[in-house]
């Protein structure tokens, strides 16, 4: 052998699993309070082709909303509703993002990587809410 | 560098089971348990990871470039390239500074080395969005490393045990 392999677990291991998780949680943390700061209103922004193309409020809806991106060949059906968003059909070969199911809250996207599109929630899934309290 | 006929067959080998086991991980169904795009258990990391303490990284290296490239040709997509190459990149680069720490077991490196190749692949998907909107699985896909990299792991410390005996790692 080439050098020395331990087989079994040591408390070192422990070390660098810690550090996966605080570098999961420190990601998670901070991509969130990014999207939170996008605003009040809960909003599904399709991007194809990394620009923003289409922008939709999710707290003033009532019922469902379908609507298709195409890009890259593909076709990608987006079912809109009061506070979540999901694909309903998509063309592609890996199913990856029809999969991820209904997504809600800000913070949460759908990638669909072979039709290069993504659904992004930005704001807060909070409505209607005061602006500013005072005193 | 120069390899010789024993070397250069045993990465030949290595990297057919490699891409073999990568082609046999899209058949299980990971994406019902945790459905996130491009979720894999990353079975290929065992030849990693088995080629980097039994050959050392430069050969460990090129069985990596050697089975992203093929991978890309056969899967007939040159943006899987991108995909495999950052994520396979990183792995390495990961675990080759990470088993120079010998405090570490084959476990501690194996999961650096998932984490390590996850962050890679969502740097692709960034690239290939043009966006942020990947950086939404980073979290769970850290998480979800310290799993898939532990059974990794696991599963290559039963092959060094399995070969313990034999004299083929014998330069």
């Amino acid at each position: 052998m080439k050098s020395s392999v331990k087989l079994t677990p040591t408390r070192w291991d422990a070390l660098v699993a810690a550090v996966i998780l605080l570098l999961a949680l420190v990601c998670g943390g901070g991509y969130w309070v990014h999207t939170l700061s996008a605003g009040d209103v809960l909003t599904a922004v399709v991007s194809v082709d990394g620009r923003a193309t289409d922008r939709v409020s999710l707290n003033a809806l009532s019922g469902t909303e379908t609507r298709s991106y195409s890009n890259n060949g593909y076709t990608v059906s987006v079912a809109f509703s009061a506070g979540a968003v999901r694909v309903v059909e998509s063309d592609c070969p890996n199913q990856d993002c029809v999969h991820t199911g209904a997504v809600s809250g800000a913070g949460r996207s759908i990638v669909c990587l072979p039709a290069r599109i993504s659904i992004q929630l930005t704001g807060s899934a909070v409505s209607g809410g005061p602006d500013v309290i005072i005193g | 560098m120069k390899l010789t006929t024993k070397q250069l067959t045993l990465c030949a080998v290595l990297t057919a089971l490699a891409l073999a086991l990568s082609y046999v991980e899209n058949f299980l169904p990971l994406f019902l348990v945790i459905p996130l795009p491009g979720i894999k258990l990353g079975l290929a990391n065992i030849v990693t990871v088995f080629a980097l303490y039994a050959l050392g990284p430069t050969q460990a290296l090129l069985i990596l470039i050697a089975r992203c490239s093929l991978g890309a040709v056969f899967a007939g997509n040159l943006n899987a390239l991108l995909f495999s190459l950052l994520g396979g990149l990183s792995a390495m680069v990961t675990m080759i500074f990470l088993s120079r720490w010998s405090r570490l077991s084959i476990y501690g490196v194996s999961m650096g080395g998932a984490a390590a190749h996850n962050c890679g692949q969502v740097a692709a998907a960034l690239i290939s969005l043009g966006n942020t909107a990947p950086l939404a699985y980073l979290p769970v896909l850290l998480t979800v490393s310290l799993f898939t990299g532990a059974l990794t792991g696991y599963l290559s410390s039963l092959l060094f045990r399995a070969l313990g005996h034999t004299n083929l790692m014998k330069q």
